[in-house]
């Protein structure tokens, strides 16, 4: 009999063997929820289960208030708790004390995986990020053909800016496929000449936005040579898309409004062009006007003899200097010259004159015996004066 | 000259005609270059045609209508 013992010690120890194993203090269970009640206490009693088995769970409502969902039957969850025996049954159960939606949470995870390693790669820099055009003449969009995201860009750059052309690539946007139509169009898109590419959808579930979370589709914005807009979901969800893209709008209407100005404000810029340099242009004539008469007043337009004056006494001064030199050179030469006048008196025949011999004259020119013949007229020059004679007789010596 | 080149040009010439720095003949160089340049602008945002949204298919491009 001592062998025997009773439920109660049996289950107790059982319990003990859960409640000190390391292994059931923490557990981690994937599953659906099945035969969900909720107490007024706020404590939730469930069954998570898969295709084979079932397991009995509890959330006490200190850990259930902190849920951010309604759990419902049939969701699929991400649970974990410690694993212990309920005395009074002997039900092995979980006792849950943090739980998320299966799927999502995966979904999250993926997530910022994927944020971290675009980070590291790079993909989220600003040095790469280009700016949008401010004036574009053609405008990309790569969304679906149905749904409100093109009608709100398109009726948006309508009210705006209507000289833009918009071109849509039409694309899934949800589900199988959607990852690879995106990339898919945005290549697409970078064949045409557009300035700027608006890549998003309307707003959704996490699951919906998911192809904008993808990887590939990251791949294809930072590769787009055309600027990218992203435009995907409303204001709250960033998706890997938005801190790829070059400028991240928070509604595809709120991307039309980034990707064009407004047209009268564009037209209005251009009058005050207009303005601003008729005006800069007439002051400055103006300006220039009063230097003109500034120079018309000056003393020296005014008084252009002036100008010459100076100069005439310039030459004045020249001129008298000349003078003395003129005057000096003649009066050096001068004495030159009455030396020179000195010595050819004292070599003059003139001078043989005075020591008493005379020069014999025919018609003017000094003349030898043999020039003179009888009856000549003849001019004998003495120092003191001249003879006139005729030749009464001619004798040789 | 796209668009936006047009305006930066246009703000550049403002800014040298204000600034007051430029010789006569220069300005109203300056000034007729820009004044082209006013027009040019005026006439491309004044284009009344309004643009129809076009979809791009494999087959090419047509009118795109948003379906009501």
């Amino acid at each position: 009999m001592d062998n025997y013992q009773t439920i109660g010690e049996f289950t107790r120890y059982l319990k003990l063997m859960f409640d000190t194993s390391t292994k059931m203090r923490s557990v981690y269970l994937k599953g659906e929820i099945s035969n969900l009640k909720i107490h007024t206490t706020g404590h939730m009693y469930f069954s998570l289960k898969d295709e084979t088995s079932k397991i009995g769970a509890i959330m006490f409502s200190t850990s259930a208030k902190k849920l951010g969902f309604t759990p419902e039957e049939g969701m699929k969850v991400l649970v974990h708790g410690r694993v212990s025996i309920y005395e009074a049954t002997g039900n092995y159960q979980i006792y849950v004390d943090e739980m998320q939606e299966d799927g999502v949470g995966n979904l999250y995870l993926e997530f910022e995986k994927l944020k971290k390693k675009l980070k590291e790669l790079g993909l989220f820099d600003e040095s790469h990020k280009r700016p949008i055009p401010k004036y574009p003449k053609k405008i990309g969009v790569v969304t679906a053909s149905t749904g409100a995201a093109i009608k709100d860009i398109i009726s948006t750059i309508k009210r705006r800016y209507p000289i833009v052309e918009v071109y849509l690539f039409s694309s899934l946007v949800q589900g199988d496929g959607a990852k690879e139509d995106i990339v898919r169009n945005i290549k697409r898109a970078n064949e045409m000449d557009l300035d700027v590419l608006i890549v998003g959808r309307g707003g959704g579930s996490i699951e919906d936005l998911w192809p904008f979370n993808e990887e590939v589709v990251a791949h294809a914005i930072y590769e787009s040579k055309i600027p990218v807009i992203s435009a995907v979901g409303h204001e709250v969800d960033f998706t890997i898309a938005d801190f790829v893209a070059d400028l991240r709008a928070p509604t595809p209407t709120g991307a039309a409004e980034m990707a064009v100005p407004n047209l009268s404000d564009v037209i209005d810029m251009i009058s005050s062009y207009k303005i601003r340099l008729n005006e800069a242009i007439t002051k400055s004539y103006k300006l220039k006007e009063l230097y003109l008469d500034k120079i018309k007043n000056s003393y020296i337009i005014k008084n252009p003899l002036q100008l010459t004056l100076t100069k005439k006494q310039n030459i004045m001064i020249l001129e008298d200097k000349l003078n003395t030199l003129i005057k000096q050179i003649y009066k050096l030469n001068e004495i030159k010259l009455s030396h020179i006048i000195e010595k050819l008196e004292l070599i003059s025949p003139l001078n043989v004159l005075k020591r008493g011999y005379s020069l014999t004259y025919k018609d003017d020119a000094i003349v030898k015996f043999k020039d003179i013949s009888k009856d000549d007229n003849i001019k004998i020059k003495f120092d003191e004066g001249i003879i006139n004679t005729k030749v009464v007789s001619k004798e040789k010596l | 000259m796209k668009f936006e080149e047009k305006v930066t040009k246009l703000e550049e010439i403002i800014a040298d005609l204000e600034s007051g720095n430029t010789s006569l003949e220069d300005s109203i160089d300056k000034y007729t270059t820009a004044m082209k340049l006013v027009k040019e602008c005026d006439d491309e945002l004044k284009k009344v045609e309004e643009k129809i949204a076009k979809l791009v298919t494999e087959e090419g491009i047509k009118d795109f209508e948003v379906e009501e």
